[in-house]
């Protein structure tokens, strides 16, 4: 039996083995790796839309949670302080990578070409009822990354636009414009992926 | 208003909704109205993605060196991998009925990988959507389910939640394998998604056998 069954067959609650981890116990670290690892993971992939940053991220938001663990108060839910810890690592790294350089309403804004196209013209299919995860998940890896990154916040981590506009430094109007964009040029990409997959039977 | 004055607002009207003027060219233009059917539903479906992918184990070596560089995590504990799972003090008591469970779910998973069909029938086609409500439980995880209402009631709902879920997610997988055989990464998302509902298993079997 590892150590991390060990410390679920003692009928130790995640709480408990936070305040353990507080007090430097590795195990109850581990423990909690084991518990979070796969929500920090994706997070920070799904930001990224790459497996090797992803997988340097995700080792650096759990050696920064060891370091700061200490300062866990309990005021919100640990995922949701650990998330947060997740995301501002992400953000640094897109950050030293050179996103917000300039000003960062114009740095988070893709280049014209990857932008969505607008939308006056012709009718097309609905999209509900037509697409599956896998094809959501692929097409918003292709998003750009300004684009990504809001998206991810806001649609599937469920940030809203006041704390991305914190977190992001840029306006809550700058965040609602850039989900906006996001979620266009997501319905172009699965609308062309529905396209390709109906040319191909 | 015409299209373009209601597309320039859209960003800020999508989720609040707009004014009568904003919602009455809503009502008599269907193509914004599918344009706004269509980016509400991205955004419904995005929330369903659950985090579905697990780090390789190199990620817990790489912090349990680091940690051990500063002298906080003993020598020789970088294999140790984390496994909990969100279900607190359940224990692990492996006996030949929690292995034959595990033995049949493996090859039910198999026989799904080698007999899957490659294309589908265009008149199947309409139900390849992403499943916006999880998928019934199976017969095998109805008995499951019989049981761990038998010997841990208290848990049970977390249980079928979670079946429920799952399967939802390896109907999806399957889907997108059927419709593209090649597609490693649908595939993987399915071995993933059975990987995940073989450790739902093997909870549920250490928690309710005897």
């Amino acid at each position: 039996m590892t150590q991390v069954k060990k410390i679920i067959a003692s009928g130790l609650t995640e709480a408990e083995a936070i305040e353990r981890a507080k007090g430097g116990d590795a195990e109850c670290f581990e423990a909690l790796y084991g518990l979070h690892k796969r929500r920090v993971y994706s997070l920070c992939l799904r930001m990224t839309g790459n497996t090797a940053e992803a997988e340097d991220l995700t080792q650096e938001a759990f050696l920064q949670l060891y370091r700061k663990i200490a300062t866990f108060r309990g005021e919100s839910a640990f995922s949701t302080w650990l998330h947060r810890l997740s995301v501002n690592v992400v953000l640094m790294h897109l950050r030293k990578k050179g996103l917000p350089e300039v000003s960062l309403d114009e740095a988070l804004e893709p280049q014209h070409e990857d932008g969505p196209r607008k939308d006056i013209g012709a009718r097309d299919n609905v999209l509900a009822g037509s697409i599956d995860r896998v094809n959501l998940e692929r097409a918003i890896e292709s998003l750009p990354p300004g684009y990504r990154i809001i998206f991810v916040l806001h649609d599937i981590e469920g940030y809203e636009h006041n704390e991305i506009a914190e977190m992001m430094g840029c306006s809550i109007g700058n965040s609602k414009s850039q989900l906006h964009k996001a979620r266009m040029k997501l319905r172009d990409l699965l609308k062309l992926s529905r396209a390709e997959k109906a040319a191909r039977r | 208003m015409n299209c373009h004055k209601f597309q320039e607002v859209l960003p800020y009207i999508i989720e609040t909704g707009g004014d009568a003027e904003e919602e009455g060219h809503l009502q008599t233009c269907p193509h914004c109205a599918e344009l706004v059917q269509d980016l509400k539903y991205i955004a419904t479906q995005a929330k369903l993605l659950l985090p579905m992918h697990d780090p390789s184990p190199r990620v817990w070596t790489g912090i349990a060196q680091a940690l051990h560089h500063q002298g906080t995590i003993p020598e020789g504990r970088t294999s140790l991998r984390g496994q909990i799972m969100s279900f607190p003090s359940q224990a692990k008591s492996w006996t030949p009925m929690g292995w034959a469970l595990v033995a049949v779910f493996l090859m039910v998973f198999s026989l799904l990988l080698i007999n899957y069909r490659p294309h589908l029938p265009e008149s199947q086609s309409s139900a390849q959507n992403m499943s916006a409500q999880p998928v019934a439980l199976e017969s095998d995880d109805q008995q499951l389910m019989a049981r761990v209402s038998q010997r841990a009631p208290d848990v049970r709902q977390a249980y079928e939640d979670s079946l429920r879920e799952v399967n939802t997610y390896i109907t999806d997988a399957q889907q997108a394998v059927d419709q593209d055989p090649e597609d490693a990464v649908a595939r993987e998302q399915l071995l993933d998604a059975y990987q995940q509902k073989e450790m739902l298993y093997e909870m549920a079997t250490a928690r309710t056998l005897p």
